[in-house]
């Protein structure tokens, strides 16, 4: 079904996840501007686009004994590991690889996203920067291991970790229907992973910024567009995953591919807004004792079904 | 017309902007955020992000030169906006000016009277170590909280000994106020020296400042909808809207906010007090509830004409307790439970008689 390699889908990948990335960032724009109840709230769509010329047209700031090396390794490094990641989801049946290891390629990649918030929250040389480094790593001591075990519940489903097989499997019967417990591990760990919404205490206001809080200029812009690329291409991987890649009436799979991911990264978006950030201090415990517990359930429903 | 400066032109709309209060500033801050509301500002928490540095109110010499220290680092283009007195006509001139000066990069900008030094001062003192609450030696970092700080009450400065982000000591100051009084309290002073208020005023003006601790511990908290939502109405509150769709607008978001088992969660067990004053008691989730309840009492009574009684409630006494009770409260939290403490007790520092040093 997979249609790997195709030169098409490497030359399209970078645009279509740039848009995903913006069309996430204009819609929590629109939500945002209508939350604080300004007229002609549609307006604020732009807002991603102006933030971006703003930040191209100014100088980064220069911060005492900054580790600049650091801070720009871990500030490229957030899109590139969206991009690598995106080299793995499907847009209807043409991927640039499939290899027989896709949904383990995938998890090895975002992990990077570890080091990436570390970096740049160490490199900038300041006690808020530094606690935002501290809060991403005990973020991923909670959701790394459930976000683990809802992929390899997939994989288990489809008896491969190749995502193209994945997709296969899922022609009778979407893996959403008989894995929620899973997908629904899955769209949390998508949150944790960009640090994004209830998950966003890396970089919450109330340390000024964390991580991002010395960050201006363009290199705020590659931090700002790696974490919206990310969270794109995270939603994005659930369609495979569970939502039957391509699969659907009337429209070509391409299109399928799209919509589904449109709804899935749209749902996110307005679903983090409501609700206030977790603290690792307290979310770890119900990561641990709820999720790991109800996903590993889930693992075994699963694991009885295809025997 | 070239390429760079249409780009310039589109970059400058609504700017990004970070709001530094002095104490005595509160008017001014309400004017600012209401103003900068309705343009579509997008208020920001750190100074890198920002274009526009607002210094709302007259700051003093230390903060004066904390704001020096912090405009040095922004990078251009960027505007300084110096709103030492409120009133609707005399923001939006200033506002202009700076959205203008932001759209014209190659001007020098208004605030360019300090000298270029780009390198900041600010990087974290590192003194020594000291064995932490498990008994393993570890880093100490000094850092201050306040004054240059977003959603964090206006003359606080809180002077953290910090391992990680665990606060091992901290040290309280209050700048010194205007002697003016506050602004929340206003409608109160007034009707002890005689003028004529309306209860209706007097509870507008409570409602508010309610609504602002509100929108203030929602932004703290990371709940940037429910945030926004109850600065807006704080703003529609002050803007003397009728009461009918307000108060349908609050029963709303108290509902939103009050039923929230995710912030009762994140809230439960934060900065427990036992002594009074009772609307301080309990911990910052009880606190929260209280906020609302008081809110909502206001709300009720915002038509209400009969004068107002100055004598039954404190209303401007010295508002010390809270300040007195950070020091034991902040030793052992980490750096988002001190916040979300802090903001839970939202000291109104701008009252007379409240500078004083506690540790």
């Amino acid at each position: 079904m997979g249609e790997p390699g195709a030169v098409w889908a490497v030359a399209v990948l970078p645009p279509v996840v740039a848009g995903l990335a913006l069309g996430a960032a204009g819609w929590d724009s629109v939500l945002a501007a209508r939350d604080a109840g300004r007229g002609r709230a549609l307006r604020a769509a732009a807002d991603p686009l102006r933030e971006a010329a703003r930040l191209l047209l100014r100088p980064p700031r220069t911060v005492a004994a900054a580790d600049r090396l650091l801070l720009r390794a871990g500030v490229v490094l957030l899109p590139a590991v969206a991009l690598l990641a995106a080299m793995v989801v499907p847009l209807g049946n043409a991927m640039v690889m499939d290899p027989a290891v896709g949904v383990v390629w995938f998890n090895a990649v975002e992990v990077a996203v570890w080091a990436a918030v570390w970096l740049v929250g160490w490199g900038s040389n300041s006690a808020f920067g530094l606690v935002g480094g501290y809060r991403f790593l005990a973020q991923g001591l909670a959701y790394e291991l459930p976000h683990m075990f809802a992929l390899t519940t997939v994989g288990l489903g489809a008896q491969s970790l190749r995502v193209g097989e994945i997709v296969q499997a899922q022609q009778g019967l979407w893996f959403v229907v008989w894995m929620p417990v899973a997908f629904a591990v899955y769209l949390l760990s998508v949150l944790a992973m960009a640090f994004w919404g209830p998950l966003a205490h890396p970089v919450a206001d109330d340390a000024a910024g964390g991580a991002a809080v010395e960050l201006s200029g363009p290199d705020r812009l590659f931090f700002l567009a790696g974490r919206y690329a990310l969270l794109a291409v995270a939603a994005a991987f659930a369609v495979p995953l569970f939502l039957g890649g391509g699969a659907g009436p009337l429209l070509p799979a391409w299109a399928w591919s799209l919509v589904k991911t449109a709804v899935v990264l749209g749902g996110l978006v307005w679903a983090g807004r409501r609700f206030p950030v977790v603290r690792m201090d307290r979310f770890a415990e119900a990561a641990w004792t709820v999720l790991i517990p109800a996903v590993l359930v889930q693992m075994l429903v699963v694991g009885i079904a295809v025997l | 017309m070239g390429l760079i400066s249409r780009l310039s032109c589109f970059a400058a709309g609504r700017p990004p902007f970070f709001v530094v209060t002095a104490a005595g500033g509160t008017a001014a801050r309400l004017g600012v955020e209401a103003e900068a509301r309705e343009r579509g500002w997008r208020s920001v928490a750190s100074p890198a992000a920002c274009s526009v540095l607002v210094v709302c109110g007259e700051p003093g010499p230390d903060l004066e030169q904390a704001v020096e220290r912090v405009w040095r680092q922004i990078p251009r283009p960027r505007a300084l906006v110096r709103a030492s007195v409120p009133g609707r006509e005399h923001l939006i001139t200033l506002l202009d000016r700076a959205e203008h000066e932001l759209a014209a990069p190659d001007r020098r900008d208004s605030g360019d009277h300090a000298a270029e030094g780009h390198e900041s001062g600010d990087e974290p003192g590192m003194a020594d170590r000291e064995a932490d609450r498990d008994g393993l030696k570890l880093d100490v970092l000094h850092v201050q909280l306040g004054p240059v700080l977003a959603d964090w009450p206006a003359g606080l400065v809180v002077r953290a000994v910090m391992q990680g982000d665990v606060v091992q000591r901290a040290e309280v100051a209050t700048a010194e106020g205007t002697g003016r009084g506050s602004f929340w309290t206003e409608p109160w002073t007034a009707a002890r020296t005689g003028d004529p208020v309306a209860r209706g005023t007097a509870e507008r003006r409570g409602a508010a400042r309610s609504l602002d601790t509100l929108g203030r511990l929602l932004a703290v908290a990371g709940w940037d909808r429910m945030s926004a939502q109850a600065r807006w109405l704080r703003d529609d509150l002050l803007a003397d809207h009728p009461s009918e769709r307000l108060t349908a607008r609050f029963e709303r978001l108290s509902d939103s906010v009050g039923r929230s088992r995710t912030l009762r969660w994140m809230l439960r067990d934060l900065g427990p007090v036992t002594a009074p004053p009772a609307r301080l008691a309990g911990d910052a989730a009880d606190r929260l509830h209280a906020l609302l309840a008081e809110a909502g009492t206001a709300m009720g009574l915002l038509d209400d004409p009969t004068p107002l009684d100055p004598g039954n409630e404190a209303h401007d006494a010295p508002d010390t307790a809270p300040v007195s009770l950070l020091p034991d409260l902040l030793a052992g939290a980490d750096l988002g439970a001190a916040r979300l403490i802090v903001a839970s007790l939202d000291p109104d520092l701008d009252r007379p008689a409240a500078s004083a040093t506690h540790g």
